[in-house]
């Protein structure tokens, strides 16, 4: 359960936030060397598709690039299979799948990719900030709930996507995020004040409990 | 504990992540404080509006599809270890009687080579197969997109020691669409791609060498067609699903007339 899975290509630098500059342990040796039969791994992974397509169409926001996303998470899954100790196959295959993410992410919208503490983030967004036109357009493009998670920044949708939709513990949000607990719980609690905040819940959930905070 | 103790725990304490301590703490201020107590509803509210509206997207059954192509694929091209034991007991059993053991041994290097040049040649079709399919699923199968050969070959040159001939085949319907350098045999080699109707068809083009062994002519492989010609200096190794027949002459026609000024 402690042990972190590997990572095809363990890009920590690429993943924002992730406190521990070296990211997730390259594994050493021999966890390559033999591919899993068929039915192992598939029993493994394969019931976690669904976990595993969700976490990447949240982050990458698009169906085919979430479709890219899992192909390679698989075929970097079935390399590091050895990796996976214990018996919490999703947690170490959706770890996989943001991994994948992220270097894809490099990738193709490198621009995406910021670094920055969550307090920086925090101002960034900050909805208490005047920037009409801003709001404007936010509340133009709103026509859902999901659109208000979508428009979350990327460090606060992850851990969102992962608790409310997967319904992860923060532990195994922090070992698939891998940020400690603490960074989780703060995290959410911001993700979920700007979801309050957002003009698509004001407009219809708002009224009903209460707005003033 | 005051509200503002409160509402940083608030968010765990939905979660039911708090310490006991803790939330027994937050709990006391919730009876106590309507403000925090507001709070919290619209946090189970909130809560609820997610799990509801916002949708778990479940993977497209063609995804599924594609995930256990790709693994087949990937499995193919590692061949797996059972092998090498099959041919080390082969051997044990060789060294018997000493006699026998030469004949054997001398039947054995004939086999051998045959099996051995047999196993480079499949493991080669499948190593294009397997680059073929991945290019196509990952919609990376062009890095350098033109139709013209000016533009292809330059490209592709550069990026090599060795300069392959390309050549637009429209005329005959095989339009040029592009090119790409992969890594076939343990060398990066120059990929060009075609078009014929609806399919793609991957040529690696390699320098003929006289060493290398020839590859059988065509070859099926998870219902790709893998052909192959010597021609222009080159080695041509085509990869499709189109029929084997087209593959087999178009791959022909390139190694005969790529080279032609």
């Amino acid at each position: 359960m402690n042990r972190l899975p590997c990572t095809a290509a363990p890009r920590a630098s690429a993943s924002p936030g992730g406190n521990k500059p070296g990211g997730f342990p390259v594994c050493q040796g021999n966890t390559e060397a033999r591919l899993p039969d068929h039915t192992t791994f598939e029993q493994l992974v394969l019931p976690h598709l669904d976990a595993a397509y969700n976490l990447a169409r949240w982050l990458a926001r698009d169906t085919h690039d979430a479709e890219d996303v899992v192909q390679d998470a698989c075929i970097r899954a079935l390399k590091y299979a050895g990796s996976l100790h214990g018996n919490d196959a999703r947690a170490w295959f959706l770890t996989i799948v943001r991994n994948a993410f992220y270097d894809w992410l490099g990738r193709n919208r490198p621009a995406e990719i910021v670094h920055e503490d969550d307090d920086k983030i925090a101002a960034r967004i900050d909805p208490s900030s005047p920037n009409p036109e801003h709001e404007a357009l936010r509340r133009a493009e709103m026509h859902s709930l999901s659109d208000a998670i979508e428009a979350l920044p990327l460090q606060y949708r992850e851990v969102l996507v992962l608790r409310e939709l997967e319904e992860m513990s923060y532990k195994e949000i922090a070992r698939v995020a891998d940020i400690p607990i603490g960074t989780v719980m703060s995290r959410l609690a911001r993700a979920r004040a700007l979801l309050q905040r957002s003009p698509m819940l004001q407009a219809i959930g708002g009224q009903a409990t209460g707005s003033e905070r | 504990m005051n509200c503002a103790d409160a509402s940083t725990l608030l968010s765990a304490y939905t979660d039911g992540e708090t310490t006991m301590l803790q939330g027994h703490w937050v709990k006391r201020h919730l009876a106590a404080c309507p403000n925090c107590a507001a709070a919290y509803d619209d946090m189970l509210a909130l809560r609820a509006r997610l799990r509801t509206e916002a949708p778990r997207h479940a993977a497209p059954p063609e995804l599924r599809a594609r995930v256990l192509a790709t693994l087949d694929a990937v499995r193919a091209s590692t061949p797996p270890p059972a092998r090498l034991r099959v041919r080390s007991e082969r051997w044990r059993w060789l060294s018997g009687g000493a006699l026998a053991g030469c004949a054997a041994t001398a039947l054995a290097w004939f086999v051998g080579t045959a099996v051995i040049d047999w196993r480079a040649n499949e493991d080669l079709a499948v190593e294009a197969v397997t680059m073929h399919v991945h290019a196509t699923l990952g919609n990376q199968q062009i890095q350098v997109a033109s139709s013209d050969r000016h533009t292809v070959k330059p490209w592709l040159s550069a990026r090599l020691d060795y300069s392959p001939p390309v050549r637009d085949f429209a005329q005959d319907g095989f339009p040029l669409v592009g090119g790409r350098i992969d890594y076939l045999d343990r060398h990066p080699v120059a990929t060009l791609v075609y078009r014929v109707r609806n399919h793609t068809i991957d040529v690696y083009v390699r320098p003929e060498t006289a060493t290398r062994v020839a590859p059988s002519a065509l070859r099926t492989i998870r219902g790709f067609n893998v052909a192959h010609a010597t021609g222009s200096g080159m080695d041509w190794l085509a990869v499709s699903d189109v029929n084997a027949d087209e593959l087999t002459g178009f791959v022909q026609k390139l190694a005969r007339e790529s080279g032609m000024p």
